[in-house]
């Protein structure tokens, strides 16, 4: 060591220094491989787990979304005094992979968890980190939601009851009623709902409609109608008999494709990545003529297209069959301190009175067919939407429909068919190649 | 007695807390990560059983792996060469006499004290299909606006963009302190030689200052073979995303993050996490030799 240099010295105080500010540096990588070091240390993200302190118990609820809750939890303390209610909320993805990590960890989750219908199958291969709210009478409560949603929540032929409903998405379309006028198609809802009764002649409109309004595009992006059409299939990547992977046969997964990258190869759609804040500057700008609205879909429309849109807007029925698109359910993590407490409090929130509520609150609309027939929700009109009549299209269409079986892996391979879409909308690959692509990819994937 | 005692042990007391703290965080995650890296271990089900090298063989097996491996090394060379380079070149500016001295110089670390992620989603704006300035200034002088997601190398020049701008005033901090330390008499003797200004930044300044360019090139190295917030941001799927539509900007720690947190394989994003640390051990390495050489050739 004698032997180094003077100006060697010096570099490694300077390395030693700076080692210090790297640190700086990578911050957020190391919180990402700290989160990941930490999960599999098995201490997991010890995010200030629910205890209770001063006599009173409290209970953690975790959402991704806005689900209507606040004014509910007044309501649900004022008439349990002694249980102190508190949301954690957290953007949609990183919400629901940090409860994988929470319950991998064993610890850091919330007592009651919210999973949107798209997750939940992988959740549910891991059941045994949830009560069984059956246990905590809520089987005696299933008559009051619709069949398919009470089913999907629900594993072992019933008897193992992982999570309660919140709401559904049912399907529709808004559209811009002023960018119609100008394209010279029809404004009104139900003459635009009479332009396509199926989506080849929805696409057949989008032809129409470029004609004469070529700079703004059909819709923001092909897999939003992809999407929209796998949950009108009653089957989508996996089937459901024995959930094993039919992406590759599947002609409804073929036909939804081949429909969306035709959209897409013809510059009907924009590519913008819906939700996203490409998304809602291309909303204010007036660049989408139409969107895919899941009832839960109306208040991200207004809030992105914002203010200077109002009235602009108007909702038309889906091409096809009524679909569902998303919707959640509340789930109780077995590691929580206060298991009893938090079952009631997700069967509360879940109840009818409670979704009404909510519907009125958010337009999150209801997955119980009582509050579906509510005159209250039925009449409901929503004044952005230039007064569209959104209970009696969104309630009206949730009892009919038919929900899509979704596989365990399907959250997995879901992402590879919208890549696929994007590569065509960018003009990288032809539609049929993307496909093939996707397929690979899906099942290298699963192996 | 007693002070000989205090005098052998408290600087190991003193220093104990540092290799307590990375014991425990540093350590025990990094041999922790290796023994799952052996397991087929699922991020909410936990170990599924020892299969020995498996996940490493399927993962040199794994075209994905590679291409994350080029892009990261891509993206290392696009945005550390040009970076060093303008540092240099700051520095020397900022090495003359200049008026207000300490403002230039506080001012080109300014990028750097920015908050990463606000750095991220400014520059994905800028860079915007539709709407960003980068393709508006484009079209003012007639080229076609650019798509800066959708190609390899459009989208490898909008993150490497990110990197420059954080990084470089940074680095010309460092080649400026170096380059105070250089004595002013070689610069006088040199000017009474004849020699050109730009001939004496190349054969004084730049062979003087050897050891803290070695430096940041070591620190560069490793830190932009960890590249991950950037480019993960730059997808417009945030980390939900996989780099792009075809992955063209996904980096090692991204495909480690997909791996282990989109996936939850967590036993094959602990074998990406320890290839990652070997890649970046053979780069520092090889720079260390050079440092060794280059400093005793100096």
């Amino acid at each position: 060591m004698r032997a180094l240099s003077h100006r060697c010295q010096w570099a490694a105080t300077e390395i030693a220094e700076h080692v210090e500010e790297d640190g700086m540096r990578n911050r957020t990588v190391r919180v990402a491989v700290a989160a990941c070091a930490a999960a599999l240390v098995g201490t997991g993200l010890a995010a200030c787990g629910g205890g209770s302190g001063s006599g009173q118990t409290r209970i953690t609820i975790a959402t991704f979304a806005d689900f209507g809750y606040e004014d509910l939890f007044a309501e649900y303390e004022k008439a349990h005094p002694g249980v102190k209610l508190e949301n954690r909320k957290l953007e949609f993805d990183a919400h629901h992979s940090q409860l994988a990590t929470q319950l991998a960890g064993g610890k850091g989750a919330a007592d009651v968890v919210a999973v949107e219908e798209g997750w939940l199958p992988k959740f549910r291969t891991s059941k045994d980190k949830f009560v069984n709210l059956a246990e905590h009478g809520a089987k005696d409560l299933a008559g009051q939601w619709l069949d398919w949603k009470w089913n999907q929540g629900v594993t072992d032929n019933g008897s193992y009851v992982l999570g309660v409903g919140t709401d559904v998405g049912s399907l529709a379309v808004c559209y811009r009623k002023d960018l119609f006028q100008q394209a010279g198609l029809p404004t009104e809802r139900a003459e635009v709902s009479k332009l396509w009764p199926t989506w080849e002649d929805y696409a057949r409109t989008a032809d129409r409609f470029a004609e004469k309004k070529p700079d703004v595009k059909f819709v923001s992006a092909a897999e939003q109608i992809f999407l929209a059409m796998i949950n009108q299939a009653g089957e989508g990547f996996f089937a459901k008999a024995d959930d094993s992977f039919v992406a590759d046969t599947n002609p409804k997964v073929r036909a939804a494709f081949d429909l969306s990258a035709g959209l897409a190869a013809k510059g009907r759609t924009s590519g913008v990545k819906p939700f996203s804040q490409q998304w809602t500057v291309g909303l204010k700008q007036g660049g989408f003529a139409t969107e895919v609205c899941p009832a839960w879909a109306l208040a991200q429309i207004a809030e992105g297209a914002g203010e200077g849109a109002k009235g602009k807007w108007d909702v038309a029925s889906v091409p096809g069959d009524g679909g569902n698109w998303g919707g959640s359910f509340l789930m109780v993590p077995k590691q929580g301190k206060n298991i009893k407490e938090a079952a009631e409090v997700a069967k509360w929130l879940t109840a009818p009175e409670q979704q009404k509520k909510i519907f009125d609150k958010t337009g999150n609309l209801p997955s119980q067919p009582s509050v579906l027939r509510d005159p209250a929700v039925q009449g409901k009109t929503n004044e952005y939407f230039s007064g569209a009549p959104v209970g009696q299209i969104f309630a009206a269409s949730a009892e009919s429909l038919k929900p899509n079986y979704r596989g365990t892996q399907d959250s997995l391979v879901r992402p590879k068919f919208q890549e696929a879409l994007l590569r065509v909308e960018q003009g990288k690959q032809q539609p049929q190649d993307a496909l093939t692509q996707a397929l690979t990819q899906s099942r290298a994937e699963l192996k | 007695m007693f002070s000989r005692w205090d005098i052998r042990i408290t600087p190991y007391l003193l220093i104990a807390p540092f290799f307590l703290v990375f014991g425990v965080f540093g350590l025990f995650p990094l041999l922790y990560t290796a023994w799952v890296s052996l397991h087929d271990w699922q991020l909410a089900d936990g170990n599924q059983g020892f299969v020995g090298f498996d996940n490493y063989a399927a993962l040199l097996a794994d075209p994905l792996f590679y291409n994350a491996l080029f892009n990261t090394v891509s993206l290392f060379l696009i945005s550390t060469v040009p970076q060093l380079l303008a540092a240099l070149g700051l520095a020397a500016l900022l090495d003359r006499s200049l008026k207000a001295k300490t403002l230039w110089r506080a001012g080109i670390l300014l990028p750097n004290v920015v908050s990463v992620v606000a750095v991220a989603l400014v520059f994905t704006q800028i860079f915007d299909r539709d709407f960003g300035m980068v393709n508006w200034l484009l079209g003012l002088v007639g080229v076609d606006r650019i798509d800066w997601q959708a190609g390899v190398f459009s989208s490898h020049v909008a993150v490497s963009a990110m990197v420059m701008w954080r990084w470089t005033g940074y680095n010309a901090l460092l080649y400026l302190a170096a380059m105070q330390s250089v004595p002013r008499e070689q610069y006088e003797a040199a000017e009474l030689d004849g020699a050109s200004r730009w001939r004496a930044f190349w054969s004084i300044t730049v062979p003087s200052i050897r050891p803290t360019i070695l430096y940041t090139v070591v620190v560069s190295t490793i830190a932009g073979l960890q590249l991950f917030v950037e480019p993960a941001l730059f997808d417009p799927k945030g980390t939900a995303g996989v780099g792009g539509s075809d992955r063209q900007y996904q980096t090692l720690t991204m495909y480690l993050y997909e791996k282990g947190f989109r996936v939850f394989d967590a036993g094959y994003a602990s074998a990406i996490a320890w290839m990652l640390f070997v890649v970046v051990l053979v780069f520092a390495l090889a720079n260390f030799m050079v440092t060794r050489r280059s400093v005793r050739d100096s």
